[in-house]
């Protein structure tokens, strides 16, 4: 089974990790949301796929393009 | 009976080239689940409507011709629900549907003549590119370009890759106005062994040019497909929405019952706090005729979402920021998607609607790198020429450059906000910070202070309407019937619905 990063699209800090290692997500699912331009912004899994690991926690600052979590498809 | 020998050759003639490459290949593709050139002409026109033409083509190498029945494209014209349609479908089976003379010509001739004749073309590509023992030494010495590229968009051109597709076949996808690409199949200038042996490491298809390069980077993939069954519906579902030439008004459709219903659930799909996000396709979804979004390019630039739809049995092109994705912010890949996508509609007479909510256009040195400067330009440089109605509604926030970009700023012939708008040059509370040097967490009282102190001078949906710059406010449940109204008044009657095509020479892919 191959690794999938899950990549910010956008600079800014994460606000709330909402899913957990272990956790089944399908394509599009909110996995973390972040502050960014005033707004909260969603984090989305890109495939479908099983919660491999959280890179970054609460409070981090990302920028564009950073890896913050992987799944496992 | 008289003329029987040739009554027989001439069937054996016929059934060799309907053979196509073979029974053995044929076999070969059923079995992977893959369609054979005749089998998707077969499903994507209306039966019995194929009229072949150069069905007896084969390689001008006389030593080659028995190996090349229709020289490897099937080509010819027929009707998709009732509309003429020419078709190339590359024959796999044959050459791997390499270029050469013979099919180059037939398919020129097909081309040719949809752009005399005002129909469309649809490519059903799978090629291996260049057949290169014909084109070796002197062969390129026979070539004859001609105008094969000079894309005039006198009548739409809709491709569907469906395999490997390097030359013609990548060439003519990215010429087109839709192209979708079924997963498997590979786009690229040069094959994964050529490139391997040129970086001495493995490059695989799918890394080079597959489905995820073309529908999520360069943009080439205006939609994925699973089968060729999908892609075929998909190429039939473009067409429905435009006309057959340029020349026509696109056609209208009986509205489905149920169209009214989904405006009235608009405030339930929209957050109360500017904070929050949501995805604009759900809101297009709501308002427009049951089940008549189709969406173009999802995968790429999501921050900016497009796609047709009928409002009324009418087609309307729209252009909207979604704030699901990078909180809609607007970037360089944004404005090639939507450039590409005022062309396309604006050449086919079909009206523009803009659903503007943005936080401005992406800056910092990578955005620099990517040309967003002169890409936000080329939007305006398109949107300026085009002739068709363009209508601009403000939903939320619309800062910056944006607001003109999405057809505010006087030029949409309407522009209209939702009561929830809020247009300024920035974000009050980023214009403190850089105006005044005062951060939120430093000195929230004053803070706060001096971002009332900006907001008074207003970019509320009503200040804008005060001095005429926004023409209506209204509830967002009244979006439907706005539009309906709007389009109906500024359908272009003195031209029977059919624009000026300023654009229609417009560079095909602009990424």
């Amino acid at each position: 089974m191959a690794d999938v990063d899950v990549k910010v699209e956008i600079t800014g800090s994460v606000w709330k990790i909402v899913k957990k290692v272990g956790d089944k997500v399908e394509e599009d699912d909110e996995i973390m949301i972040l502050e960014s331009m005033k707004m909260e912004i969603p984090v989305l899994a890109p495939e479908d796929g099983t919660i491999k690991s959280i890179i970054v926690k609460e409070g981090d600052s990302v920028v564009e393009d950073q890896t913050v979590a992987t799944l496992e498809n | 009976m008289a003329f029987e020998d040739k009554i027989k050759d001439h069937e054996a003639r016929r059934a060799k080239a309907m053979a196509m490459g073979g029974p053995e290949k044929l076999e070969k593709r059923k079995n992977a689940g893959v369609l054979n050139a005749r089998s998707r002409i077969d499903y994507l026109l209306d039966g019995g409507s194929f009229r072949e033409s150069g069905m007896f083509g084969t390689s001008y190498i006389k030593e080659m011709r028995e190996q090349t029945p229709t020289d490897g494209k099937v080509c010819g014209f027929g009707e998709i629900e009732s509309r003429p349609v020419g078709v190339v479908a590359y024959d796999f089976t044959v050459k791997g549907s390499s270029s050469s003379f013979t099919n180059n010509r037939k398919m020129s001739h097909i081309k040719d003549m949809g752009a005399k004749r005002g129909f469309p073309i649809v490519f059903l590509s799978e090629s291996t590119g260049i057949r290169m023992p014909d084109v070796m030494g002197e062969g390129m010495g026979l070539t004859n370009e001609g105008n094969r590229f000079w894309r005039k968009r006198e009548s739409p051109w809709v491709s569907s890759l469906m395999g490997y597709a390097f030359g013609s076949a990548a060439w003519h996808a990215c010429a087109a106005d839709f192209n979708v690409m079924r997963k498997g199949s590979v786009m690229a200038v040069a094959s994964p062994r050529m490139v391997s042996k040129a970086l001495n490491r493995e490059v695989t298809g799918e890394e080079l040019g597959g489905w995820k390069t073309h529908a999520e980077h360069s943009g080439f993939a205006d939609a994925v497909a699973d089968s060729d069954e999908e892609a075929l519906d998909l190429v039939k579902t473009f067409l429905s929405y435009l006309p057959t030439n340029q020349n026509e008004a696109p056609p209208v459709l009986p509205v489905p019952p149920g169209s009214e219903d989904g405006g009235k659930t608009i405030l339930d799909l929209m957050p109360e706090s500017l904070a929050k996000v949501y995805d604009v396709r759900k809101i297009i979804k709501a308002f427009v005729d049951k089940d008549s979004f189709f969406e173009i390019k999802a995968r790429y630039a999501k921050s900016l979402t497009t796609g047709l739809a009928r409002i009324d049995g009418h087609t309307v092109g729209f252009i909207a920021n979604n704030p699901q994705f990078k909180g809609g912010v607007m970037d360089a890949d944004g404005c090639c998607k939507a450039t590409s996508f005022i062309v396309m509609c604006d050449s086919y007479n079909i009206p523009l609607v803009f659903l503007q909510d943005q936080p401005g256009f992406l800056i910092g040195p990578e955005a620099e790198k990517n040309g967003v400067i002169g890409k936000i330009i080329n939007w305006m440089n398109a949107l300026l020429q085009v002739t068709m109605p363009r209508i601009s509604i403000i939903l939320r926030k619309s800062y910056g450059r944006g607001f003109i970009n999405m057809g505010a700023g006087g030029i949409a012939e309407e522009v209209a906000a939702w009561w929830t708008a809020d247009v300024s040059f920035m974000d009050p509370r980023s214009a403190v910070t850089i105006v005044h040097g005062v951060d939120e967490k430093d000195d929230p009282e004053q803070f706060n202070q001096l971002v009332d102190e900006m907001r008074e001078r207003g970019g509320s949906a009503y200040d804008l309407a005060s001095v005429y710059g926004v023409k209506e406010v209204f509830d967002p449940r009244e979006t439907r019937a706005y539009l309906i109204d709007m389009l109906k008044f500024h359908r272009s009657r003195l031209t029977g619905g059919v624009g000026q095509h300023l654009l229609s020479c417009w560079p095909t892919s602009y990424v």
